[in-house]
């Protein structure tokens, strides 16, 4: 009929003015990310604290941009000292082949996205300062998050083994961690308590 | 009391109440569009947002007001007035109550679209003298639009007049008091419906709402004919816009919807103290159907807004005038004497 139109475009706005704005007031409420998002490279801590990086190296050969930098030095125990691991956020494309490389389970990709500077100088990043390496103590695959078991990730499994030395466990794959790693200094804009707090809760579905 | 003095404090009360719905209806204009695009509308100053209106005045007075030298410095300067003035002017023929009225004129009506005529002219008039383009062809689009829809607006309310006999605003309200067959108000709504149709469309066109928004057409000429306005003179026709938008609403509540009358309760002393408020409800029902429509339809073309205005609504809104005419005489030809 003649009109019915207008009628049902009315309707339709009017529904959607019942719906209820979906806006999300970003600086004040933020939306639970998805579990395997994945932003600025950050390093993982047990819970005393300790770095679980020994220094050897693979994710700054593994990176294709060459932007992770790590300066050690032997320390009297001969032991490697790691003297300063930055990483220039800038120049990062956040593929994951440095936290797929690392044998130790050190390093992750944190969702922390908050990544904007006002100055270049912030876009380099200190992973680590001043660090005593532990024991070198590969990642055992039952600290490994076994949600590796969904077929993409499996297909990063397997690359991370062709590329990685063949006696070197599948446990090296990435593990999704809890969003409670931060750089541990000078990173751009980290939220410290909670970064990723959104309306309700962090239940990640 | 000095009849002059009454005059000019009754002329005040009516730019009081057209500044306070300006200020107003922008407000609720951001709001329930922000709600019908699923946003959340302004909120961040004052406690939802109240304040933002305020804000947006304060900011419009004290802005830096830019004049090019190209332009047509007189006229420029009277664009503005000619068409805050008639919408102000149409203020005062409105009755929000018997007692609450700024005047009781017994030509209100036609007084009142005679005034809303003035309108187009000064947007013509700032369309012109801006020496730009896109104001011109606002103005230009203007000038055809609302002298089109002039005519069917005046003839989709000769019914009502027809009706009621008379063009006093109070006096139309009070020949709808009562109900029909007992319970049905005896709004003009009912038997004018058609009527009523036509006005809506013509009053739209009228008002340069979307989806007859040609003369400013945001997507098209950037604002049409304001385009070269900053600081207050700006803001004068923008308030114009919104208070005929005030003015239309309230006209089809007088005219269609029974102005301050609460079905039922039209001898009851209390009813008729809530008369204003009454009538602003109304009103401002209405002025939440015209954003309704506005957030709805998209805008139309100039030769599809013409058409429609010359080919259709004033044809049928003869037409109307026509059969109502014919049916009020009816009775008397056959009782015998006309």
């Amino acid at each position: 009929m003649w009109g019915t139109g207008i009628l049902k475009g009315m309707w339709v706005t009017i529904k959607n003015m019942m719906r209820g704005p979906i806006t999300v007031q970003y600086p004040e409420q933020k939306l639970v990310l998805p579990e395997r998002s994945r932003w600025a490279v950050a390093p993982k801590f047990d819970e005393e604290g300790n770095s679980k990086c020994t220094a050897c190296l693979n994710c700054v050969r593994a990176c294709p941009d060459h932007i992770l930098e790590m300066r050690t030095h032997a320390d009297e125990n001969k032991r490697k000292h790691i003297d300063e691991f930055t990483y220039e956020i800038g120049a990062c494309m956040f593929c994951g082949l440095c936290v797929e490389a690392c044998p130790f389970d050190a390093l992750c990709m944190s969702k922390d996205y908050e990544l904007a500077t006002d100055s270049t100088d912030c876009l380099t990043v200190t992973l680590l300062k001043d660090r005593p390496t532990p024991e070198p103590r590969r990642a055992k695959a039952a600290e490994v998050d076994h949600k590796s078991h969904e077929p993409q990730r499996e297909g990063a499994e397997e690359s991370t083994k062709s590329a990685a030395k063949p006696e070197q466990p599948a446990s090296a794959a990435p593990v999704v961690e809890p969003p409670s790693i931060a750089p541990e200094t000078e990173a751009p804009a980290a939220n410290e308590n909670e970064p990723m707090v959104a309306k309700e809760g962090d239940d990640v579905a | 009391m000095n009849p002059v003095l009454v005059a000019v404090l009754r002329a005040l009360a009516a730019l009081g109440l057209m500044l306070a719905n300006g200020v107003v209806l922008i407000y609720m204009l951001r709001k329930v569009l922000g709600h019908m695009h699923v946003r959340l509308g302004p909120n961040r100053v004052g406690p939802f947002g109240l304040l933002q209106t305020t804000m947006d005045v304060i900011k419009l007075l004290t802005k830096e007001d830019v004049m090019a030298s190209s332009v047509d410095k007189w006229l420029f300067r009277l664009a503005p007035l000619m068409v805050f003035v008639p919408a102000f002017m149409a203020y005062l023929a409105l009755a929000l109550s018997p007692t609450w009225r700024f005047s009781n004129l017994d030509g209100g009506l036609l007084y009142l679209f005679a005034v809303l005529s003035l309108v187009p002219i000064g947007i013509v008039i700032a369309g012109w003298a801006s020496n730009s383009k896109w104001s011109l062809i606002g103005g230009m689009r203007a000038a055809g639009q609302q002298i089109a829809y002039e005519v069917p607006l005046l003839l989709s309310v000769l019914g009502i007049v027809l009706m009621s006999g008379t063009l006093n605003m109070t006096d139309i309200v009070r020949s709808q008091q009562g109900l029909w067959l007992g319970f049905l108000p005896r709004w003009y709504i009912f038997p004018q419906f058609p009527a009523f149709l036509l006005f809506m469309v013509a009053g739209l066109a009228e008002l340069n709402q979307t989806p007859f928004d040609m003369s400013e057409a945001e997507s098209e000429l950037i604002s049409g004919f304001a385009n070269e306005y900053s600081g207050m003179k700006f803001g004068f026709m923008f308030l114009a816009e919104f208070s005929n938008s005030f003015i239309i609403a309230a006209l089809a509540t007088t005219l269609f919807f029974g102005g301050w009358l609460i079905p039922g309760l039209e001898r009851n002393a209390l009813a008729l103290q809530l008369g204003p408020i009454v009538f602003m409800i109304k009103t401002y029902i209405g002025i939440f159907v015209l954003m309704w429509i506005r957030g709805t339809l998209p805008r139309v073309r100039v030769d599809q807004l013409l058409a429609l205005g010359w080919k259709r609504l004033i044809p049928m809104s003869l037409a109307w005038v026509m059969l109502t005419g014919v049916i009020i005489k009816l009775p008397s030809l056959f009782g015998g004497v006309g």
